[in-house]
């Protein structure tokens, strides 16, 4: 049980920033994200929270008390590798078991976490198999029993799913779902999977090149992104983003005019996303522009348009159909916009 | 090795096999004709008159009674008392792979986990020393240690071996424990480990692949080596290889290059054994699932 608190930590190699200014306070039992694309910082950020990095500039406190100078061991975190780091020489029992060996904890109580910790993922008939002999999502799941095995105050998960197939990533994600939800644990999560974010976590931190772009929780950043990089990241497909420009309270842009846009003149991005968008009677929508391509989902039809160079996608109906270069009418109305200023990105208004 | 694309025509197998069969007998000639010679006199192994003499042995005969004769071995054991090069290359090699496996193991983990740069000039130049000849270093050597008394004695021989041994195990087990990912370490620590226990309960066990073939060649550089021992060791001192050569130097009494020839196969047969126990190890990767492959 421990909140932590991260006041304006920053990372630097030489001068080359890795994390700049990452100031926040990680409620107890949180579960927060950590999002971007690689290189982003966010695994730096984690890393100097488990002690495996120093910290260059600001202070990193758990439970009020300043971690900055405690080797790994004294801060009571237990972490899980992308690349699991299981010991290879030792069985899948002796693995879950080694934390609570290496502290000095009674010899009599082993037994009963390791198996508990077993049980919760689902490891008990493999207790006596060597890591190299199982699968990616089964020794995946011995780092997570690893983890849970001494009831630490913080988790560290570092894109534990990355290195599973797509079926078993999403049955993993909902074990753990269900195991943060089990045992109530602070838990920083780092992703470069947009899905883990929305699904896992309770409030995400959306990272570029070291800086904080946006922190919320999943709704938040999902209908209210800060700014294009964290509208374009977010979301699959990503938010639809048209450049052009704003006239007389209308937004036009190539095959596109939307009215109602209280705005004063000048250039601007333009976003919604595409399952807001909807197909028009001919002639009546704000888009009117020839298809690019039509991809069927299953459950929906994406349909996409080319405008100035960007593609915007709609989604429609699963019966729609429409031929490559015909010309289609999109409804998007100003109240499923958002509006982000030219050059810096930020978002305007709500 | 059924597998459709490993299939040959029956002639190209016969050629392989065959062209195997050839190298082998090649290779292993040499020490069979040793072997089958350290049993005979020196007249039928030396033979000018006849070469098959040396096969069938028609001087041991008529010298010995047999075709078959320990008479070498008795001469370089007993009488030129050549176990005392045995315990001697014995201790010469302990000492050198212990302390250069010591050292080496220390210093090649540290090196690997180093994040400073001037670790690979480190490597380097230690790559650097380990390309000189031998010889030149002990040129270097021996004045000093006359001045100091220290020449003749097997302390002086085990510090100069590890000397020229040590760059090489350093830039060996280096490279080994840069096959161990480093996110064992971590995970040891983030688990409860300070530093030491990281390497003392999750790297040591799976190192021995490394430290055992790293071992393996630096106890052949010891027992194989000549120019060191030959100028650094007295005569009451010497190791098996400088004793060997001392034997073939005096070919004035009959009977001597002999004991070269049995002490020659006396040498070589424990090696063979060495490699037999130790071929697991140097074949085998412990780090196999210890992360994702």
């Amino acid at each position: 049980m421990a909140e932590i608190q991260l006041r304006n930590v920053g990372k630097r190699w030489g001068s080359f920033v890795g994390v700049d200014n990452f100031d926040l306070t990680i409620k107890d039992r949180e579960f927060l994200v950590l999002l971007g694309p690689s290189g982003c910082g966010k695994t730096t950020t984690m890393r100097m929270v488990a002690g495996l990095e120093d910290v260059s500039d600001g202070e990193i406190l758990i439970d009020g008390q300043c971690v900055n100078d405690l080797d790994p061991k004294d801060r009571d975190v237990a972490m899980v590798f992308q690349s699991y780091a299981l010991y290879p020489n030792m069985n899948v029992y002796e693995n879950i078991r080694f934390p609570l060996k290496v502290r000095g904890i009674d010899p009599a109580e082993h037994d009963e976490r390791v198996m508990k910790a077993a049980d919760m993922v689902e490891l008990r008939e493999f207790l006596h198999r060597k890591p190299a002999e199982l699968s990616g999502g089964q020794r995946q799941r011995v780092a997570l029993a690893r983890a849970i095995v001494r009831k630490p105050k913080v988790f560290l998960m570092d894109e534990p799913l990355s290195n599973l197939d797509a079926k078993l990533r999403v049955s993993t994600r909902a074990q753990i779902k269900n195991l943060s939800h089990e045992l109530a644990v602070t838990t920083i999560y780092v992703t470069h999977d947009q899905i883990e974010a929305m699904t896992l976590a309770d409030r995400v931190v959306v990272m570029k090149k070291g800086v904080v772009q946006q922190l919320g929780s999943p709704t938040d950043i999902y209908d209210k992104p800060a700014n294009t990089f964290v509208a374009s990241f977010i979301g699959s497909p990503a938010m639809n983003l048209i450049d052009g420009s704003v006239k007389n309270g209308a937004f036009t842009a190539e095959y596109t005019e939307i009215t109602d846009i209280d705005l004063p003149e000048g250039p601007v991005t333009l976003g919604f996303r595409a399952e807001d968008a909807t197909i028009a009677v001919t002639g009546q929508g704000q888009i009117n522009a020839p298809v690019y391509a039509m991809e069927l989902l299953g459950d929906a039809t994406m349909i996409s348009v080319r405008i100035g160079g960007a593609l915007v996608s709609v989604k429609a109906d699963k019966s729609f159909r429409v031929e490559i270069g015909e010309t289609i009418s999109i409804s998007v109305p100003s109240e499923i916009c958002h509006l982000f200023a030219d050059k810096t990105g930020e978002r305007i208004g709500d | 090795m059924s597998s459709k694309a490993f299939k040959q025509p029956a002639s190209l197998r016969a050629l392989s096999i065959g062209f195997m069969a050839f190298w082998l007998l090649l290779a292993a000639f040499p020490f069979l004709w040793t072997l089958w010679g350290s049993f005979k006199v020196e007249l039928d192994f030396f033979s000018k008159a006849d070469w098959t003499d040396a096969l069938t042995g028609a001087r041991t005969v008529a010298e010995k009674g047999t075709a078959f004769t320990g008479a070498g071995y008795e001469g370089a054991w007993v009488q030129e008392e050549f176990w005392r090069s045995v315990i001697n290359t014995s201790i010469v090699c302990f000492c050198v792979v212990v302390t250069s496996l010591t050292i080496g193991t220390l210093g090649g983990y540290a090196l690997s986990r180093s994040t400073y740069r001037y670790t690979f000039w480190l490597l380097i130049i230690a790559l650097i020393f380990r390309a000189m000849p031998p010889i030149t270093l002990v040129s270097g050597y021996l004045l000093p240690f006359f001045a100091w008394n220290l020449w003749g004695v097997l302390p002086t021989t085990i510090i100069v071996l590890v000397a020229i041994n040590q760059p090489f195990t350093l830039w060996m087990l280096h490279s080994f424990f840069q096959k161990i990912p480093k996110e064992l370490d971590e995970s040891a620590k983030v688990d409860g480990c300070s530093q030491f226990q990281a390497f003392r309960h999750v790297i040591i066990p799976v190192m021995w692949p490394g430290v055992v073939t790293t071992g393996l060649f630096s106890f052949l550089l010891a027992y194989n080596d000549f120019a060191v021992t030959s100028m650094l060791l007295s005569k009451d001192n010497q190791t098996m290889v400088p004793k060997i050569a001392s034997f073939l130097g005096t070919t004035q009494t009959e009977g001597n290059v002999m004991f070269a020839v049995a002490s020659v196969v006396s040498a070589t047969a424990p090696l063979f054994v060495l490699v037999m126990v130790f071929q697991r190890q140097i074949v085998s990767g412990l780090t196999a699932g210890a992360v994702k492959g």
